[in-house]
C-alpha cells in the first residue's frame, strides 16, 4: 500500500540511475504522518520502493540506492563536537546517515568561532551538544541525532560506541583520544581518527587490533611545550579539510557494508600539509 | 643523491633548504635527526618511503623520510 502510493507521487530525473525515480522529502513526510512513520522509515520505504528521496539526488551518481539505505540503517558513534564534529555532523546529516550518537562536554566560546561550524556569533556559552542536536534536526530529520552534554571518562566513551557501525574521533587534546580508542578496540568497531595542527593533519581509519597513530603520540602531559595544536593553532581549512577526509573515508566504509578491506585508509594514515599541498598515505 | 625530508606541523622549521638533504653512507633516522637538530622526543611518528619506521632505521640515498610530532587539535 505505501509503495503504491508512494510509486503515483515519484518523478523521473535524467539525473538519477537508469530505473530510480524520486520522491519529494514533503510527499514522504505527508504520508508518513497518516501512516504514524517517521522520516527515516519512510526514506527507507521509498527505497526499497525504488524510488530516491529527492534530498539524496545528487549522492546517487558516487553511492547509489542500495547504499543510501545502508547509510540509514548505520548507527555512528561521533565524539566532540567542536571544529572537526561539527563538520561531521554536518556532513553526516546531509550524506544521510540514520543514527548518530554525539557527545562533548564544552560550550561554545569565542576562539570557537574561527573553525566550528555550530558556534555562531550568537550562540557563545550555549553547550556544543544542544547546538548539535538543533543543527541536525534541522538539516535532516531523517537521522535519529542522540547527543550527551559532557566530557566523557573511560565507562562513558564504551556507552558511547556501544552497537555504532563506526566510531568517529573529533576529540581534542591526545588525552581523551586514547579513552576512546580504547573503548572502539574493546567493543571491537572500527575508529576513524583525525586531528591538526596549523597547517598539518592526519586521518587513519584503526581497525580493532590495528595500530592508532594516536598511540605514538603518549597523553601528553610529560611534554615539555605545549602541545602542537596550541603552538601552531587550528585554522579553518585544514580542520574543514580533515573533517571531509573523515566522513568521506566514513561513508565510503559505510557504503560498503562495514568491510574495511575496500576502505582506502584501512591500517593506514593520511598526512597532509596544506602549506605546501603535501598529501601522503603511509602504512602504520 | 639525497633524502628527502618532509617535517610537519611543528617540526616544519626543521626542513632542510628544498626539503633534500645530503645523505651520508651508513646514517641512521636517528643520525637525521640530530643534522637537522630535532629532538627525537619531538617526532612520534616516522614514515621511510611510506612505511612506519624506528629511530634505528638505515636510510639510502633517494629514501622518503616523514616526520610527523603528536598533534590532537579538532
Amino acid at each position: 500500500m505505501v509503495n503504491e502510493r508512494l510509486a503515483d507521487l515519484a518523478r523521473d530525473t535524467p539525473e538519477t540511475p537508469p530505473g530510480v525515480r524520486l520522491v519529494s522529502g514533503g510527499v514522504l513526510a505527508d504520508l508518513g504522518l497518516g501512516l504514524g512513520l517517521g522520516a527515516r522509515e519512510m526514506e527507507l520505504a521509498a527505497l526499497a520502493a525504488g524510488l530516491v528521496p529527492a534530498r539524496y539526488l545528487r549522492n546517487m551518481r558516487t553511492y547509489g540506492p542500495a547504499a543510501q539505505a545502508r547509510f540509514l540503517r548505520s548507527r555512528v558513534a561521533l565524539a566532540g563536537l567542536g571544529g572537526l564534529g561539527g563538520h561531521l555532523l554536518e556532513l553526516l546529516a546531509r550524506a544521510g546517515v540514520g543514527a548518530l550518537a554525539a557527545a562533548d562536554g564544552d560550550v561554545f566560546e569565542e576562539s570557537n568561532l574561527n573553525r566550528q561550524t555550530l558556534c555562531l556569533a550568537d550562540g557563545l556559552g550555549q553547550a556544543k551538544a544542544e547546538a548539535a542536536r538543533l543543527r541536525a534536526s534541522a538539516v535532516n530529520p531523517a537521522m535519529d541525532c542522540v547527543v550527551r552534554a559532557g566530557f566523557l571518562d573511560q565507562q562513558g566513551f564504551s556507552e558511547l560506541v556501544q552497537g555504532a557501525d563506526l566510531v568517529l574521533d573529533a576529540l581534542g587534546g591526545v588525552a581523551p583520544r586514547l579513552l576512546l580508542r580504547r573503548a572502539a578496540a574493546q567493543a571491537g568497531v572500527p575508529l576513524l581518527t583525525a586531528a591538526v595542527a596549523g597547517t598539518s593533519g592526519y586521518v587513519a581509519l584503526v581497525r580493532p587490533g590495528d595500530p592508532s597513530p594516536t598511540d605514538y603520540f603518549g597523553t601528553g602531559a610529560d611534554e615539555a611545550k605545549p602541545p602542537a595544536e596550541v603552538l601552531l593553532g587550528t585554522p579553518p581549512p585544514t580542520v574543514a579539510l580533515a573533517a571531509a577526509l573523515q566522513a568521506a573515508q566514513a561513508l565510503a566504509f559505510l557504503s560498503d557494508q562495514g568491510s574495511t578491506e575496500g576502505s582506502g585508509l584501512a591500517g593506514k594514515m593520511l598526512l597532509f600539509d596544506l602549506a605546501d599541498m603535501t598529501f601522503a598515505t603511509v602504512s602504520l | 643523491m639525497a633524502l628527502t625530508v618532509k617535517c610537519y606541523a611543528t617540526l616544519a622549521e626543521h626542513s632542510p633548504p628544498e626539503g633534500e638533504t645530503p645523505h651520508a653512507e651508513g646514517h641512521t633516522v636517528a643520525d637525521l635527526l640530530a643534522e637537522l637538530r630535532i629532538d627525537p622526543a619531538e617526532v612520534k611518528v616516522i614514515f621511510v618511503n611510506g612505511l612506519h619506521a624506528g629511530l634505528d632505521q638505515p636510510l639510502r640515498d633517494g629514501d622518503r623520510v616523514g616526520l610527523f610530532p603528536a598533534v590532537g587539535g579538532g
